[in-house]
């Protein structure tokens, strides 16, 4: 029972970047893309050639095939050495990959291709999934997983036949010792009890997460993910960098790459109150305007880029979508409001009261306090509507969109807080369970009750 | 928050109209038929105002007269950033603005005019045409002068990159 006093290990696997940590740390220890760079296909076919030949092999004839790869063993020696055991017979060719920044460093070699296991927020690639994971646990937070409980994410709607396979790679891999599957939208709510506008510690609300390739506005009543009424907004941070991009085009800058549009979005970013009002005080006040500094990686050569009205016109694709997209319309308030009424009515007030914003491209200032003066508008104008139809006082409702210090990493950092608690692991499924029932006892998890 | 709307009032019984467009009272010196405006902000300093903004916007719904004042004012704003370069000072962009609103250009309701169907005017009656050909006149004039004070602001050397950088948008995927 050596686990019982280790921290239980917090794993977020985003479309995007992944994040890995232990339970009860701000922060995580690890942020890296979640891609994988495996050997090439031909250099696959080489080695399976010489592992259909190790037969051969075994029973004296020294031939090895055309096994000339250098990725792939070729020497005499190694393969009469590996012969003898099943890594011998298998090939060592599924040991040969690398994950996160290196896999991305790898990749611009010849002979590995990268790819990304994890589509729209669900896993495409198991066999690359599970290899991620174990480069995750033994390779970035070395550690034996028979003594660490594990905290897994899963996007909202994600199919339980998924989750099963989830189960089997932890405890028939890695024997993990307890495992839980948690919502994304449910951790980001419960990563915002850290912010002092939340009184009570209520697992209801709206959440929206907002990361590179899309945005979900997903309403949670008492722990449960209302699945209904999801909704999926196709802009989010890779349109905004484009959008930024197209705008630095437009007036013919210097330097106009992805890298560039991207750490200005970063950098220089914010969501302004009314874009006229805006475009004065920029003419008024010639400060709003920066520059941007590019530099080679050698130094020796500098471009220097003006940074202008992008500065508040590209989160204001949130708020007006037409000035970037031509296909999608609706600006992210409505998107809000629509989801909230699309929920059953004794929830909704819970709803507006408590949205809570996730993922790095709600980081923008004032992101929060445009959300809900757009929202608070359409909510009153409802609100005034229905009173003049019904001739009786509504008693109103809150809206309130609370931001936060741990936005950007909202999702880890809420599965953080929950699994650092006493009664985690009373949740969590153990290796024994897992035994004595098969992998259809990761379809259900008792909801955190946290007081 | 769609595009930004004309804030002049504009009601047929007290305005001059042309057909559904107004006559709407200008600041200027330019010679022409537009009645003298009374208040500091007159509807081309609005047109300079709201062109950067609706300028990414490709639809538009016209709710009063004067929104359909301001649709020619952005329009004619673009036309005359697509003649300049970065590099035209500011006494060349004089002149070739000067050319550009004193040039040939086409009146709402005539062939040309690529807006047709949200502009109607009274083609028949010459009085009337006449009227409209000479206020947008003036009111090109007009525009273009205070345009290149904006354009011109920080230096006398070239026009504010930032403003040439809208060249290429089309208000509700129109150019004049």
């Amino acid at each position: 029972m050596s686990y019982l006093n280790n921290p239980a290990i917090v794993m977020d696997n985003g479309t995007g970047l992944t994040k890995l940590g232990f339970a009860g740390n701000d922060s995580p220890s690890w942020v890296f893309p979640t891609a994988i760079a495996t050997a090439q296909r031909s250099n696959t076919k080489a080695t399976g050639a010489s592992s259909g030949s190790s037969s051969i092999q075994n029973s004296g004839t020294p031939y090895f095939g055309n096994s000339t790869s250098a990725t792939s063993f070729n020497s005499l020696a190694a393969s009469a050495l590996m012969s003898n055991n099943l890594a011998g017979k298998r090939g060592t060719e599924d040991l040969d990959f690398y994950i996160g920044n290196e896999a991305l460093s790898a990749s611009q070699g010849p002979s590995y291709s990268l790819s990304y296991p994890i589509r729209h927020g669900q896993v495409e690639n198991w066999d690359h999934m599970e290899r991620f994971w174990e480069n995750s646990i033994f390779k970035y937070l070395r550690t034996e997983p028979e003594d660490h409980f594990f905290l897994l994410t899963e996007p909202p709607l994600n199919p339980p036949e998924n989750r099963e396979q989830v189960a089997e790679i932890f405890f028939e891999s890695f024997n993990c010792a307890g495992l839980y599957i948690a919502v994304q939208a449910v951790l980001a709510l419960a990563a915002s009890w850290t912010s002092s506008k939340v009184v009570d510690r209520s697992l209801t609300g709206t959440v929206i997460d907002s990361g590179d390739g899309v945005t979900h506005v997903i309403p949670v009543a008492e722990g449960y993910v209302i699945g209904s009424a999801i909704k999926n907004i196709p802009i989010a941070g890779r349109d905004i960098t484009l959008f930024i991009q197209s705008l630095l085009r437009e007036r013919g800058e210097e330097d106009t790459s992805l890298r560039t549009a991207e750490r200005l979005k970063q950098e220089y970013c914010y969501v302004c109150s009314d874009i006229v009002k805006e475009f004065n005080k920029f003419d008024r006040d010639p400060q709003k305007f920066a520059q941007f500094i590019v530099e080679n990686t050698e130094k020796t050569k500098r471009k220097v880029i003006d940074v202008g009205y992008e500065r508040f016109l590209a989160p204001e694709i949130f708020f007006n979508p037409e000035i970037a997209s031509s296909d999608f319309l609706t600006p992210l308030p409505t998107v809000v409001d629509q989801t909230i009424q699309a929920c059953p009515i004794d929830v909704r007030k819970g709803l507006y009261n408590n949205i809570v914003l996730s993922g790095g491209s709600t980081m923008f200032k004032d992101f929060g306090r445009r959300l809900q003066r757009d929202l608070k508008g359409i909510v009153n104008q409802r609100i005034a509507l229905s009173e003049s139809l019904s001739g009786t006082r509504s008693t109103g409702v809150d809206v309130q969109v609370i931001s936060h210090r741990r936005q950007r990493n909202a999702v880890w950092f809420g599965g953080s807080l929950l699994a650092q608690t006493a009664e985690f692991k009373s949740y969590c499924h153990t290796k024994q369970d897992y035994e004595e029932i098969g992998p259809e006892i990761v379809r259900n998890f008792s909801l955190f009750n946290m007081v | 928050m769609p595009a930004y709307h004309s804030t002049f009032a504009a009601d047929s019984l007290n305005d001059r109209m042309v057909g559904n467009v107004v006559l709407l009272p200008l600041k200027t010196n330019f010679r022409g038929p537009a009645y003298q405006a009374n208040s500091d902000y007159d509807i081309i300093d609005e047109c300079l105002d709201l062109f950067r903004a609706n300028s990414f916007f490709k639809n538009f719904e016209i709710r009063s007269p004067a929104d359909r004042v301001l649709i020619y004012g952005i329009l004619f704003v673009n036309e005359c950033l697509s003649q300049l370069k970065s590099s035209t000072s500011y006494n060349e962009a004089l002149k070739i603005l000067t050319n550009v609103a004193l040039g040939d250009f086409a009146v709402p309701g005539t062939p040309r005019f690529p807006l047709n169907n949200v502009y109607s005017v009274p083609v028949q009656s010459h009085a009337e045409m006449d009227l409209l050909k000479s206020y947008i006149q003036q009111f090109r004039q007009e525009l273009a002068t205070r345009l290149l004070e904006r354009l011109y602001a920080d230096s006398k050397e070239g026009p504010s990159k930032f403003w040439l950088g809208f060249t290429r948008r089309r208000f509700m995927n129109k150019s004049l």
